[in-house]
């Protein structure tokens, strides 16, 4: 596969602020790369160096083999779907999307034609005339993708384009946005902060923290191998403990050893051992296996979602088993449920569901809807 | 437009603003720190201050004053009526208009700016035409056979000819901010228990403080300096501190005319910065 | 509820618009009054048109309003761009503290504080006339600019930030970005500031009074400057006319402004009803081109305005309402001065015509610096001290011949003894006008009837200290011009037991109050009583009476020393004394004329009338005895400072 884009080495501070931190990253041809992480973490402001809307403090911007960094955006082969849509208020469907060509100067004919075609890839074809301030967001999604193909670039960043959408919609346009992709071969750049949209859209994931990478993977790869704490916890359920590796395939923790399938590590090394909630089976209580009390149980549709307090520590798991508040249970860990992971700057912030609560999750999406810089 | 090149859109301004806005005010600190020949003193500012002058009450008792500070607190007076009365009147009438239809709240703001385009001395001609004594306004009572009133000349007719002039600054800005007040803030309020008073005081009155203090501003400004109308319909009667200054102009003493502007123009900042504190504060209060 | 919100609706746009009413209906008036309604007529329309001065001015209003609003909407929008993208705190809040001292600033401030400066500078460089079209224009833009950036700023600061990167992603230029998307989206802004500069420019009259030069004079300013003669309803037809073109105006852009609106109202239209969708939204290409006509219509009449190379200029500096203007088919001087001069010496001739209200108000202008002119006509005393002052040039009377027709008596008089500077324009007496029907004609034996009780609340006093204060003294039997402060004081004390009495203290206002029977005796200048006569109300009888002890004035024509062509100056000086002018001017302003030419025409005398000719010209013997002895003269600055100051008392009471 051939490399678009390079970033080699990126930094960039606002007012003195670190924003990215060294950033390498590679970007393949017709690849559907998404940039995840939480508010702040560096994400947009990636994207913007690839857009050529900020410049690198320090460090590459690489376009097919040449060096970009002080390239205004208009003379980039890259455009951007903006997170608002940023659709030009005094013009209509029509005229957006004929923007692009209008200012490469096209013969009026051609421009008719290349928009026409656009519009009905995105299905507006019966909306042309229309102003672009009474769609609704869905369309207007569709028009801001319409008009950042229609010049073909080699490159469409999308900045959380799906997150002002409601939850239906916002399915439907991640099957279309994928569907797109595949039928233009267009590389498509996609920043979210929802690692749900990120594993089922991205061919590549990148999760990022502040302003470094922490994984760059396949979506199986990065929930089932998270390279640290962070990954661990920000994509999907994890409990995660403080362990001992004391040889290969032999893990520590919890004041019980376990056999597992991770190898390589230094003997004795602390790790972080990582336990998937869906993983877990719950057994009655058994002299042989960890065991502790049920603290609370929530019922989740798919399954029950209930939190065990093992010594101290409150673990999660996902079963379809009921069980009771004050029972006392036993967990049943296989080994290829165990994933062990190099201690980092990350660990201990994450894994303990002691203070866990379905509202803290919502409440820091909205946080993140307003992603900044 | 990079941020660059946005910050060098700013520059033409700020050599104008420099030049045009900031030292013209040195100048006038200047003419009014200077006498004739241009060496210092303290001497205008002094003469605004120790002037004084013998006025005789409606009793015949006499009394010295100091005259330029009467006519300040003269002019402050009916400056701060006009504001009152263009207050009382024009936020019910801004209030209407923001509850109209989209299509009527234009026509209002249309209809209001309206006498705006027609020369001021003009329109304060005309006033002059009603409220004599053997004006419309009293040809019209007469014809209703009630008593004649005498307005002409009094200080009502200065107030009435200022809130006049000026009652469109005070409906703009109010208008402006209730306009975009959102109208489920009155629904909440309503939902928690509020009677119609109560919407207003507690909601509707809070939020559209800043454009009564705009209003306020533009009205009280203005009013306080005007030289004109009190000429017109005050029948001459009343001096008012614009009357002083363009008064100390025609005659020729154009140092003295600076310090009597210094000094009004530093009373109104100081008072400006005052109210800009309280609105500040009522609005943390209500906050 | 909903009732009395419309009741008060109602009062209040009747508040709003009683005057506007008045000045319609008034300015379809045939007489020449502005309170009094005779029948309906087009006469002052037809004046209007005739009165190219008037008109001129209106031209200069509107070029002014827009030439300063389209310069402060552009230096506006653009510095509204840059405020928005400031990042540093302290320079956001200095430039925002400055735009706001033209706002919290009262324009008397700003007025004076620009002339300070402007004449500063002026002298500092040693021109002849620091304010001229630019100095205004500068001041009107000054005080444009803050509303034109408050418009643009909340427009700004609501738009998509992603909106110019977005254009600029597609291929836009940075430039581009802003012409093609950023100023489009801000457009409705940019046009309320435009709207809103123009309204205060045009309205505005107290920073241009204070900023006017010798080349420009707008409406506001000549309308004030006819202060001591009668405003006309021609300014009423003027305003009517203003009134229409500003209201066909205001529906044809709402109705444009309702169509863009919709899309602002999109969110709560889409709610309401899908069938507005496929209505057009006005381009802002529409807008775009407006703004470029509006400059290029400027440009042009900024071109046209310019004289050419080869034009003379010559700058008149005259009372308000002192010359024939051509109204009421009368002669239209000052382009009758221009065709005969172009005519007579092949070479074209630009006169700026521009007045002033009082003596002083003229003396500051001229002995401040601020502007210059070639000819001015100033009263007897203010020539006296203008002399003094070394601000007046020796004529040359070899270019003016006709100064021969000038009657003896009006010849080495006080304020010009050797005959060098002056050249009589008019002359008159001050007089008591009373309301016969109202006032017993036994009580009008002198200036005693304006401190008589009986009359209270009925009495009009002169509005400016020398007249008020001559009136008391004449009354007295005191000297003018005596310095002694006691002599003032005792006639202060005269105005001062007089004030209960007096219902007003006037200039213009006179003729109103008078012809209409509002007051019933007021003290003024003889001429002016001919042009109440024919306005006066049915049950009026206006009669005129000259007490025996009485102001005499001569208004003279001079040139002061910061002319810049004085042969021209003289030349023109001349032609004003010929016959026609001379007749023009003597019957338009009813003065007394100096020149034998015009009083001696039958023409003349049959036109004004046997008592007219009677009033102005009382026949006094030995003239320049009795002038001499009661005229006002040149005060010391001392006591011009004391007269100041009584005066102030006298109107602080």
């Amino acid at each position: 596969m051939k490399k678009i884009i390079e970033l080699k080495n990126v930094s960039k501070a606002f007012d003195g602020e670190t924003v990215l931190d060294n950033i390498n990253l590679d970007i393949y041809d017709n690849e559907f790369l998404t940039l995840l992480g939480p508010s702040g973490c560096g994400k947009t402001t990636t994207l913007r160096l690839i857009g050529g809307f900020e410049t690198p403090d320090q460090g590459d911007v690489i376009f097919m083999g040449e060096k970009i960094n002080d390239v205004p955006p208009h003379k980039r082969n890259v455009n951007t779907v903006f997170q608002r849509y940023a659709l030009f208020p005094h013009l209509n469907v029509f005229d957006n999307v004929a923007f692009p060509l209008k200012e490469r100067g096209l013969p009026k004919a051609e421009i008719e034609e290349k928009v026409n075609e656009m519009l009905s890839l995105v299905a507006l074809s019966s909306f042309a005339k229309r102003s672009v301030t009474k769609l609704s967001g869905g369309q207007q999604q569709r028009v801001a993708i319409a008009r950042a193909l229609v010049g073909q670039p080699k490159v469409l960043l999308l900045d959380e384009p799906l997150a002002a959408l409601d939850l239906k919609l916002r399915k439907d346009m991640q099957q279309e946005l994928k569907k797109i992709q595949k039928a233009t071969g267009i590389t498509f750049v996609f920043v979210t902060h929802d690692q749900e949209e990120a594993l089922s859209m991205s061919d590549t994931v990148v999760v990022m923290s502040e302003g470094k990478i922490q994984q760059i993977g396949t979506p199986i790869d990065i929930y089932n191998e998270p390279e640290n704490a962070f990954v661990a916890d920000f994509i999907g359920e994890s409990n995660i403990l403080d362990g001992v590796m004391l040889e290969d395939y032999k893990v520590r923790f919890s004041g019980r050893t376990f056999k597992c399938v991770d190898f390589g590590f230094e003997k004795k090394e602390s790790v972080d051992v990582v336990i998937r909630p869906e993983d877990v089976d719950i057994v009655p209580e058994q002299e042989d296996l960890l065991s502790g009390v049920v603290t609370s149980v929530t019922f989740m549709g798919v399954n029950y979602e209930i939190i065990v307090d093992i010594k101290g520590f409150k673990w999660m798991i996902q079963t379809t088993d009921f069980v009771d508040v004050d029972e006392h249970i036993s967990l049943k860990i296989d080994p290829d449920a165990i994933h062990v992971m190099h201690k980092s700057e990350y660990s201990g912030l994450y894994g303990d569901y002691s203070s866990f609560s379905n509202e803290f999750d919502e409440l820091e999406e909205i946080d993140e809807s307003e992603d900044g810089e | 437009m990079t941020r660059k090149m946005q910050k060098w859109l700013l520059a033409p301004y700020s050599v104008w603003a420099f030049l045009f806005m900031i030292v013209p005010l040195i100048f006038v600190a200047y003419y009014a720190l200077t006498d004739n020949d241009y060496n210092f003193t303290f001497e205008n500012i002094r003469k605004f201050f120790v002037t004084t002058s013998s006025v005789t009450n409606d009793a015949g008792q006499v009394s010295e004053v100091h005259t330029y500070i009467l006519i300040f607190l003269r002019s402050l007076k009916l400056a701060v009526i006009s504001t009152i009365v263009c207050l009382l009147l024009g936020y019910p009438m801004a209030y209407i208009i923001s509850q109209s239809s989209p299509r009527a709240q234009k026509i209002f703001i249309t209809v209001i700016m309206i006498p705006m385009w027609m020369n001021f001395l003009i329109r304060t001609y005309a006033w002059m035409t009603i409220l004599q004594d053997t004006g419309i306004l009293n040809g019209f009572l007469g014809l209703l056979s009630l008593r004649p009133v005498h307005i002409i000349g009094t200080e009502g007719a200065v107030v009435i000819g200022m809130v006049y002039d000026y009652i469109p600054y005070m409906i703009m800005p109010i208008y402006s901010v209730l306009a975009k007040l959102d109208p489920k803030l009155t629904e909440a309020a309503r939902d928690l228990g509020c009677n119609s008073v109560g919407v207003f005081k507690r909601v509707v009155l809070p939020l559209s403080l800043s454009g009564v203090v705009s209003g306020i501003t533009m009205v009280l400004i203005p009013s306080i300096s005007t030289f004109y109308i009190s000429q017109k319909l005050g029948n001459g009667k009343f001096y008012l501190i614009g009357d002083a200054i363009e008064g100390q102009y025609v005659a020729n003493n154009l140092h003295f005319a600076a310090a009597i502007a210094l000094i009004l123009m530093i009373i109104l900042l100081a008072g400006m910065a005052v109210m800009q504190h309280f609105a500040d504060i009522e609005r943390k209060l209500e906050a | 509820m909903k009732v009395w919100s419309k009741i008060f609706t109602v009062l209040i746009m009747l508040f709003l618009f009683a005057p506007i009413l008045i000045l319609l209906v008034f300015s379809f008036n045939g007489s020449n009054s502005l309170s009094v309604f005779s029948e309906p007529s087009l006469f002052w329309y037809r004046e209007l048109f005739k009165d190219s001065e008037t008109l001129g001015s209106l031209r200069n209003t509107l070029i002014l309003a827009l030439s300063a609003s389209v310069i402060s909407t552009v230096l506006g929008t653009a510095a509204a761009v840059g405020i928005n993208s400031l990042r540093n705190k302290f320079l956001k809040t200095a430039i925002d503290t400055t735009t706001n001292i033209p706002m919290v600033n009262p324009d008397i401030i700003t007025g004076i504080s620009l002339m300070l400066m402007f004449v500063f500078v002026g002298r500092l460089f040693g021109a002849s006339s620091s304010l001229n079209f630019g100095t205004m224009l500068i001041a009107h833009i000054t005080f444009c600019l803050p509303y034109v950036i408050l418009q643009v700023i909340p427009k700004l600061k609501q738009m998509d930030k992603a909106l110019p990167e977005a254009a600029m992603d597609l291929g836009c230029t940075p430039v581009g970005a802003f012409f093609k998307v950023v100023l489009p989206d801000i457009m409705p802004g940019v046009i309320t500031g435009l709207l809103m500069a123009f309204t205060l420019s045009l309205d505005d009259f107290v920073i241009s009074y204070f900023t006017v030069g010798n080349d420009f004079q707008t409406l506001p300013i000549r309308i004030y400057n006819m202060t001591k003669k009668t405003v006309t309803p021609k300014m009423y037809a003027l305003a009517t006319i203003i009134f229409f073109a500003i209201l066909i105006l205001l529906i044809f852009t709402n109705l444009s402004d309702e169509e863009s609106d919709s899309t602002a109202n999109a969110r709560r239209a889409q709610r309401k009803s899908r069938r507005v969708e496929n209505r057009r939204v006005i381009s802002p290409k529409v807008y775009l081109s407006a703004a470029a006509a509006v400059l290029v219509v400027v440009i042009v009449l900024i071109a046209a305005l310019g004289t050419g190379r080869d034009t003379l200029t010559l700058n008149v500096y005259n009372w308000g309402e002192y010359i024939s203007d051509g109204s009421e088919d009368s002669l239209d001087t000052i382009s009758a001065f221009e065709d005969w001069y172009l005519e007579e010496y092949g070479q074209k001739v630009k006169v700026n015509y521009t007045t002033f209200s009082s003596n002083e108000d003229m003396y500051s202008k001229i002995k401040s610096g601020a502007v210059s002119f070639d000819v001015i006509v100033p009263s007897d005393y203010m020539i006296a001290r203008m002399k003094d002052e070394g601000l007046l040039l020796p004529l040359d009377f070899d270019n003016i011949p006709n100064y021969e027709y000038i009657d003896e008596s009006f010849k080495d008089l006080y304020y010009d003894e050797s005959n060098e500077y002056t050249v009589p324009y008019t002359y008159g007496v001050i007089g008591i006008i009373y309301n016969a029907n109202k006032v017993d004609e036994a009580d009008v034996t002198g200036w005693d009837v304006l401190w008589n009780e009986k009359y209270s609340g009925q009495i009009l006093q002169f509005n400016n200290p020398r007249d008020a204060f001559g009136v008391a003294q004449y009354k007295l039997g005191l000297d003018v011009n005596d310095t002694d402060p006691v002599l003032w004081d005792r006639a202060f004390d005269e105005l001062l037991a007089q004030r209960p009495l007096v219902k007003s203290y006037v200039m213009d206002e006179v003729y109103n109050m008078m012809e209409s029977g509002e007051a019933d005796i007021a003290v003024y200048y003889a001429g002016d009583y001919f042009t109440m006569l024919d306005a006066e109300a049915e049950d009026v009888d206006l009669r005129f009476y000259t007490p025996e002890f009485t102001n005499y004035f001569i208004d003279a024509m001079c040139i002061p020393s910061c002319c810049e062509n004085k042969e021209l100056a003289e030349i023109f000086i001349n032609w004003m004394l010929s016959e026609e002018p001379a007749v023009a001017n003597a019957e338009y302003i009813c003065y007394a004329c100096p020149n034998s030419i015009v009083y001696n025409s039958e023409e003349y005398i049959e036109d004004m009338g046997e008592e007219a000719i009677e009033v102005l010209y009382p026949g006094v013997e030995n003239f320049s005895e009795l002038y001499n002895r009661t005229a006002y003269k040149n005060l010391d600055q001392d006591a011009l400072a004391y007269m100041n100051t009584l005066w102030e008392n006298l109107k602080v009471n």
